[in-house]
């Protein structure tokens, strides 16, 4: 595979990646109130994504794949909310351990990445079109 | 000792370009991978100083496809902040970088088309 | 390499050897030839302008290879190339023209 169409790989292999977190982000988000059902039962547990680089041999260029989804180990935060089905005997209910602030901070560095990733793509499309063209017209 | 011709030169300068170009995908695929190092190739001079061993060596391996073999590609030297993480990429300096790929490439296909069409010209009855 | 191709160009003259100026075609347009001869002037205009080729040709490709190497200025390899494009063209059509008249005299009853 010649460096231009590794480069293709690589940054598809980016893309996807990125997807993936911007899935983990948006699980989180969506369940940012998510308590539990029973009394003093758990809440939803943040997700978080850990990236693992893949070295290709033959090409030398290191694409990039999801190496685990794991859940946040932090402490549930506690809120008084005797009305809740999962309050406690004393009306204390866990909630989920997510940050509403920090998923839109890691949202938005997703999306930056993803963009620069799609943006090797373009340019990666573009140079081996170059190449191609040079045969054409003569 | 360089590539005699100009086509010659022309073809392996955008050999090392393709190669830049798929290290600098990996490293801005890469951006959030903990420990990861950005890397880049060594400068496109260092490549012409000893082009004549390694062209031998290419030459056969050109229809296999394995040009990439010349070029060295070593971790880049940090000068930015270094994340927690030991993540060493920027993505704005990986983008600049792309674009450079991209300008000199236009001009290498530029070149190419330009005199080619010129032999072309010339051995036209 | 390039240039080398283009030696086919190259006319060897062996009338003249004239002193007069001759029309230089890339200076922008003919000025009248103001020579002795027409046929003097005609030669070793054509072989002037044969070898303003090869000089454009040499000197493009010399931008270019440097440009290639990573340090020319952009302008300056499009100039350079584009002279040589439009020197070539010329060239070549004075050869075309050259050769046709050629054949012509050659064919006309003696």
């Amino acid at each position: 595979m010649d460096a231009l169409t590794a480069a293709l790989k690589v940054a598809a292999s980016g893309l996807g990646a990125q997807s993936e977190r911007l899935r983990v982000v948006s699980e989180n988000l969506a369940n940012a109130q998510s308590t539990g059902t029973t009394a003093g039962s758990d809440p939803y547990r943040r997700k978080t994504i850990s990236f693992v680089s893949e070295l290709d041999r033959a090409t030398g260029s290191s694409t990039v794949e999801v190496n685990s989804i794991d859940r946040d180990p932090s402490d549930f935060p506690i809120e008084f909310q005797p009305g809740n089905e999962a309050a406690d005997e004393k009306g204390y209910v866990k909630m989920p351990n997510v940050n509403v602030l920090i998923e839109m901070a890691d949202m938005t560095e997703a999306n930056r990445s993803y963009e620069a990733n799609l943006q090797v793509v373009k340019q990666a499309r573009d140079l081996i079109s170059m190449t191609i063209d040079l045969m054409r017209n003569q | 000792m360089e590539p005699v011709s100009l086509f010659d030169l022309a073809t392996k300068q955008s050999e090392w370009l393709a190669v830049r170009q798929s290290a600098i995908a990996g490293n801005i695929a890469n951006a959030n991978t903990p420990g990861y190092t950005a890397n880049d190739v060594e400068p496109f001079e260092k490549v012409l100083d000893r082009a004549v061993v390694s062209l031998q060596a290419t030459q056969a391996g050109h229809l296999g496809g394995a040009t990439n073999a010349s070029f060295k590609v070593k971790p880049d030297e940090a000068d930015g902040v270094i994340m927690p993480s030991k993540n060493t990429v920027v993505l704005e300096d990986q983008l600049m970088k792309a674009g450079e790929v991209r300008r000199s490439f236009e001009l290498n296909t530029a070149i190419v088309k330009a005199f080619h069409s010129m032999m072309m010209m010339a051995v036209k009855s | 390499m390039i240039v080398g191709g283009i030696n086919a160009l190259q006319l060897k003259t062996g009338i003249g050897g004239g002193t007069d100026a001759t029309t230089d075609l890339f200076q922008g347009g003919a000025a009248p030839v103001a020579g002795n001869s027409i046929g003097t002037s005609f030669a070793e205009m054509v072989t002037q302008a044969a070898s303003k080729t090869v000089n454009t040709l040499q000197n493009a490709e010399q931008v270019s290879m440097q440009a290639l190497k990573g340090d020319a200025d952009t302008r300056q390899v499009v100039d350079a190339v584009m002279s040589a494009q439009q020197a070539l063209q010329t060239a070549v059509a004075i050869r075309d023209k050259v050769v046709s008249a050629y054949l012509e005299v050659s064919r006309m009853g003696i």
